[in-house]
């Protein structure tokens, strides 16, 4: 049959590392950035670059712009050459790149600005989401165009972990981003409380799985035996960890979720099927690493096999770890603790960060048709980042597991033995060290851009790569006997289809009960819709990211329940538009924070926020002088019940017009309060708000606490 | 949400089934993908396994 000559495209490849590059050293240096805060809260300056709205940025800069261009890179290298055909069309490549790099622009321009709906790792607001819903579809639009038109008869493996990431991550998005817009900025998720968290939780697991391990993998199947030159280890066994890992991943959520309110049986499945995920995780690790097996002499002079050694060890130490933490037991001392923290950036800097200089290495001298610049800078680097791990994860899990001892400690007396704040004191340390191994991590990131800005200098870069092979023959008769699974390899539809049921089970199995069954979420009768200024006040809780340090779900543990009060149930949050429970506590637990022995007085929170450590010596929360200064928007308030009427929140009919009167009644009455304790403030100021929220927080089953140790 | 059909499972008293369900999709889908992955044939594998290689050209043209 007559070869066809045609072009790959390599210039979208190279645009897309030249963003990873970028990303990458923004998303470590704001790392970086925000780790200092913790050391020295002096450095929260002003309110744009306050821990709680910058730590977002972090986030999603890792994520979605390191890690996001990561997978674009590869995926636009890799799939050509697999496919054997040049990009469905260059022009939707265009689009999806400059798409996704003003979605980056936008993020890191609305989340300074406190704009975010504080949903973890998906916290940008609805116009954002919908224009990442068109670049994800334009992306996958351009992938499947390519896999239509390939002249490769076989799906390889990487090709399908590409497409159970793109299927995925587009249930996920659209399922979380359900919500409410009250104004171009601002909206509701449209769950509430455990609903809220259920979903959220099952989409933050699976971010985790479809776009930081999922995509990874396909790079890793298709990287990792160019890099060897020598095949997978075993094929069979991608397959298999190719179908086990996309069915399990998708039901372990709730682990996030263990000891809260969520329903006692969603705990269990997520804990059941997270324990089982280490099957097919390993599975794929091993199939890495023995890619190597008769080659690892390579990896002692190979930079390369270097970095991707590591990743892939990474990849198992994070993979046997998750599991460990989804046992109830285990997540009992480390939820909420800095070892979630040492946990994700072994994955992030070890299996994402890794993977991405290997890939980098290898890709940028072939992409320009020269060798790379330097070796020995590349050397440097990879014992830069080991090290950097090493030197950030090893804090952190001390750091977790001490604080975690000291939050559960109690005297022969019985009584707590720490405050919340001497626990914060001892952790400053560990911070410290954990900002050194950033530090490294971030040098070795330096010297590997000085590297390749010299290895692109010494080529020129190959825009059209000539390659040649044969078209495809139609065939669309199944043969007689043939292998099932290889009538699924040539059909990329079929493929995407039974992806999505499988992945779809799992969602629905352990969605629909917790939303359609009543008695998951009982009904306390004491429990009532915010006032209009607790629900502004609420809003700048969100604004600021109080959610990013301050948990509001209290475990039913007597270390918990002495310092915080009765125990969270899932009735308390049935109005709360998005839930607030959070995911770490550098700072205490507020869910009844206005009631029993934790409440404060209206003085001591407003003299708090101006200056924490005026009130709690030591503390490293950031000061919010700027909630004295500013006035409160009370003209989103009537759009904003409305909204909350819209998503089931039992305000009388009409109460939007009768709000902003109930609204100012009590501001004035917390300025009045604030008058007797010698503060004078106007009551429209932010802070009123904030106030207001902070003292309702527990009322509504207000029940005393035992403990006077705080 | 989902009011329309709320009504109707409101009532529902085998919220078990769920994870009953699980458990049984969980493990036919696994016993049936061994079993298939068991019974691939050797030189396909290969073949596959080669495709990122280019070692193999006859999977360029379709057979």
């Amino acid at each position: 049959m007559q070869v066809e000559k045609f072009y790959y495209d390599n210039r979208i490849v190279k645009n897309f590392a030249y963003a990873t590059i970028l990303w990458g050293v923004v998303g470590m240096l704001v790392g970086l950035w925000v780790s200092l805060q913790l050391v020295f809260p002096a450095l929260n300056i002003t309110q744009y670059g306050s821990f709680g709205r910058l730590r977002p940025l972090h986030t999603n800069a890792v994520i979605f712009a390191f890690v996001g261009n990561g997978i674009f890179m590869g995926v636009y290298y890799s799939l050509q050459r697999l496919c054997k055909a040049r990009m469905f069309s260059d022009t939707l490549s265009k689009i999806h790149f400059w798409g996704w790099q003003l979605i980056i622009v936008a993020a890191a321009i609305t989340l300074p600005l406190g704009i975010t709906t504080s949903k973890e790792y998906a916290e940008l607001e609805w116009p954002i989401d919908i224009a990442i819903a068109v670049i994800w579809i334009v992306f996958g639009w351009n992938m499947f165009g390519t896999i239509l038109k390939r002249r490769e008869k076989h799906l390889y493996v990487a090709i399908w972990f590409y497409i159970a990431t793109l299927v995925t991550i587009t249930v996920l998005h659209v399922v979380n981003s359900f919500e409410l817009p009250v104004s171009l900025f601002k909206s509701y998720s449209w769950y509430a409380g455990v609903q809220d968290a259920l979903v959220q939780w099952w989409y933050g697991h699976n971010a985790v799985a479809f776009f930081l391990t999922t995509p990874y993998l396909g790079l890793m199947y298709y990287f990792m035996p160019k890099a060897a030159n020598r095949p997978v280890y075993s094929y069979r066994l991608s397959i298999i960890h190719f179908w086990s890992l996309i069915f399990l991943y998708i039901w372990a959520g709730p682990h996030h979720l263990l000891y809260t309110a969520l329903p006692n049986w969603a705990q269990s499945l997520g804990v059941v099927f997270s324990v089982m995920l280490i099957f097919p995780s390993w599975g794929g690790m091993i199939n890495g690493l023995l890619t190597l097996r008769g080659a690892w002499d390579k990896v002692r002079d190979d930079v390369i096999l270097k970095f991707m050694v590591v990743a892939v060890t990474a990849y198992g130490m994070a993979t046997f770890e998750g599991p460990m933490l989804s046992l109830k037991n285990i997540s009992a001392v480390s939820h909420y603790t800095d070892w979630i923290v040492a946990h994700v950036h072994v994955g992030a800097l070890g299996w994402n960060g890794m993977l991405t200089f290997g890939i980098l290495y290898w890709l940028i001298p072939r992409l320009f048709s020269t060798s790379l610049y330097s070796k020995k800078l590349a050397n440097q680097h990879f014992w830069l980042g080991t090290l950097g791990i090493i030197f950030y994860a090893v804090p952190m899990y001390w750091a977790g597991f001490t604080q975690s001892s000291m939050w559960k400690q109690f005297t022969e007396a019985g009584q707590l033995k720490y405050t919340f704040l001497e626990t914060v004191t001892y952790m400053k340390p560990f911070y410290a060290m954990r900002s050194l191994g950033g530090t490294l991590y971030l040098l070795g990131t330096c010297l590997m851009v000085y590297n390749i800005y010299k290895t692109v200098k010494s080529g020129s870069l190959v825009a059209n790569e000539a390659a040649e092979a044969a078209p495809l023959q139609i065939e669309n008769v199944q043969h007689a006997g043939e292998h099932w699974h290889r009538w699924i390899e040539r059909k990329p539809v079929q493929m995407m289809v039974i992806s999505l049921i499988v992945i779809l089970i799992g969602g629905i199995a352990e969605m629909i009960p917790t939303f359609l069954v009543k008695s998951n979420v009982p009904t306390i009768s004491s429990v009532k819709p915010y006032t209009p200024l607790e629900l502004q006040g609420r809003d700048i809780y969100v604004r600021e990211g109080c959610y990013l340090c301050h948990s509001q779900m209290i475990r039913p543990f007597r270390s918990e329940t002495e310092r915080y009060g009765e125990y969270s149930k899932a009735g308390e949050f049935v109005y709360d538009h998005p839930f607030q429970w959070g995911s770490k506590r550098t700072g205490p637990d507020l869910a009844r924070e206005g009631a029993g022995n934790l409440k404060k007085t209206d003085g001591w929170h407003f003299r708090h926020f101006r200056e924490p450590s005026s009130m709690s010596e030591g503390s490293i929360m950031p000061a919010y002088p700027f909630l004295l200064e500013q006035d409160l928007d009370i003209s989103s308030t009537e759009a904003k019940i409305r909204a909350m009427q819209t998503l089931g929140v039992p305000y009388e009919k009409g109460y939007d017009k009768l709000a902003v009167a109930d609204l100012v009644a009590q501001s004035q009455a917390i300025a009045d309060n604030l008058k007797n304790d010698s503060i004078r403030i106007s009551p429209k100021k932010e802070v009123i708000a904030l106030i207001a929220y902070m003292q309702r927080m527990g009322t509504d089953i207000a029940k005393p606490i035992t403990s006077q140790n705080k | 949400m989902f009011k329309f059909i709320k009504q109707y499972t409101e009532t529902m008293h085998a919220a078990a089934i769920y994870p009953m369900f699980s458990l049984l999709v969980f493990f036919i889908f696994f016993i049936v993908l061994l079993y298939f992955v068991k019974k691939m044939d050797k030189s396909t594998v290969t073949k596959l396994s080669n495709i990122p290689l280019d070692l193999d050209e006859t999977t360029t043209n379709g057979n």
